[in-house]
């Protein structure tokens, strides 16, 4: 990138689905973060199709919300925040989960390592550092990580993470189909795809009883291969 | 006429049919050079498979490996059936893809649009 780091523009992407609790928070704790720095940072909450008051609250926070009008999924809601910040000219884009789970500074780092050039499309991983996840999450992260890399080839630790940093060429070029929270081992397929550059960098979850309550379930992996493995499949026969 | 041929005729304008979709959707840029490469084999695969349907057997009962009677004419419409619907299938679920995929794309773009107008 041959800009100055007073020209970046960042898009914070938070997908969001009934978190009315926490995303004032998130959204705070962002801003803030960024406040500090000199990249140009606006906040943009997908909120999908929610029942609470996500969107109210979001927006009294600060954030420029998306409203889907029904529930498409995390894959889908991701999407529609990439393509509001590719449309609107973000030169770098991050997403992250809106449960609170992740730490804001390690967006900043993610951030930063793209400005560097380290990467087209950058992966917090939670594993590289896996201090506070439990035993069986560690494993259900593990186990869909290595169906990505039977199905795709992709080799990554955390194939799962919500945290991921985007350049502005992934924004370009970068779609997937799914919709659900399978999109996550799609995305590094199609990346690999059409050609950009992945890489990896240590974050920390924070798990509270509420992200805990709010994660995935490793039931939800099943679904998860069997969506990836139809997908694969299904790739050979469509157009 | 052969039955075995009969089956290979009334096949032939399916495959022929898959053939020249691949084909297109190759040239219009629809679909990848691999991708178009698996279901140009896929589909030689189904008419080499129909075309040494009556050598094959007759391998197989002259070396007493089977001891089944010779395809009937109901074999043969069933099996042009079955090839029929996968084909159909196939097709219809391309189709259910592409709508799906303009749906949510469709979704997109009105939530994007209807949140400026919210700004």
């Amino acid at each position: 990138m041959n800009m100055s780091k007073q020209s970046f523009k960042v898009a914070l992407v938070i997908p969001a689905y009934n978190e009315a609790t926490v995303i004032a928070h998130v959204i705070r704790d962002a801003k803030k973060t960024f406040a500090k720095t000199s990249f140009a940072a606006d906040v943009i909450v997908v909120d999908d199709g929610s029942r609470d008051d996500t969107a109210t609250v979001a927006r009294a926070a600060g954030a420029h919300v998306i409203e889907h009008v029904i529930n498409s999924g995390s894959g889908a809601a991701t999407a529609t925040g990439l393509s509001y910040a590719d449309s609107n000219g973000y030169d770098i884009a991050a997403t992250l989960d809106a449960d609170g789970q992740h730490d804001a500074k390690d967006v900043l780092n993610g951030v930063e390592r793209i400005t560097k050039d380290e990467a087209d499309l950058l992966i917090g991983s939670r594993i590289i550092q896996s201090g506070e996840m439990s035993l069986l999450k560690k494993v259900g992260n593990k186990g869909l990580s290595l169906i990505t890399l039977f199905l795709f080839g992709i080799n990554v630790t955390d194939s799962q993470s919500g945290m991921r940093i985007f350049s502005r060429r992934a924004l370009e070029e970068l779609r997937w189909k799914t919709s659900g929270y399978e999109f996550c081992s799609e995305m590094l397929w199609r990346a690999n795809q059409v050609g950009l550059r992945i890489g990896e960098y240590p974050i920390k979850a924070i798990y509270t009883d509420y992200s805990k309550a709010k994660g995935q379930s490793n039931w939800n992996g099943f679904n998860i291969v069997k969506v990836l493995m139809r997908q694969r499949i299904v790739e050979l026969f469509s157009e | 006429m052969s039955r075995y041929l009969i089956l290979v005729l009334l096949n032939l304008p399916l495959i022929i049919s898959g053939l020249l979709g691949s084909l297109i959707d190759y040239k219009t840029n629809k679909i990848s050079k691999s991708k178009y490469i698996f279901l140009s084999l896929l589909w030689l695969i189904i008419l080499l498979g129909l075309s040494i349907a009556e050598p094959f057997y007759q391998f197989l009962y002259s070396h007493n490996l089977t001891e089944t009677a010779s395809m009937s004419l109901f074999d043969v419409i069933q099996f042009t059936g079955i090839i029929y619907i996968l084909y159909m299938a196939n097709r219809s679920r391309i189709k259910a893809d592409v709508l799906e995929r303009r749906v949510q794309d469709l979704h997109q773009e009105l939530s994007i649009k209807l949140s400026n107008h919210k700004k």
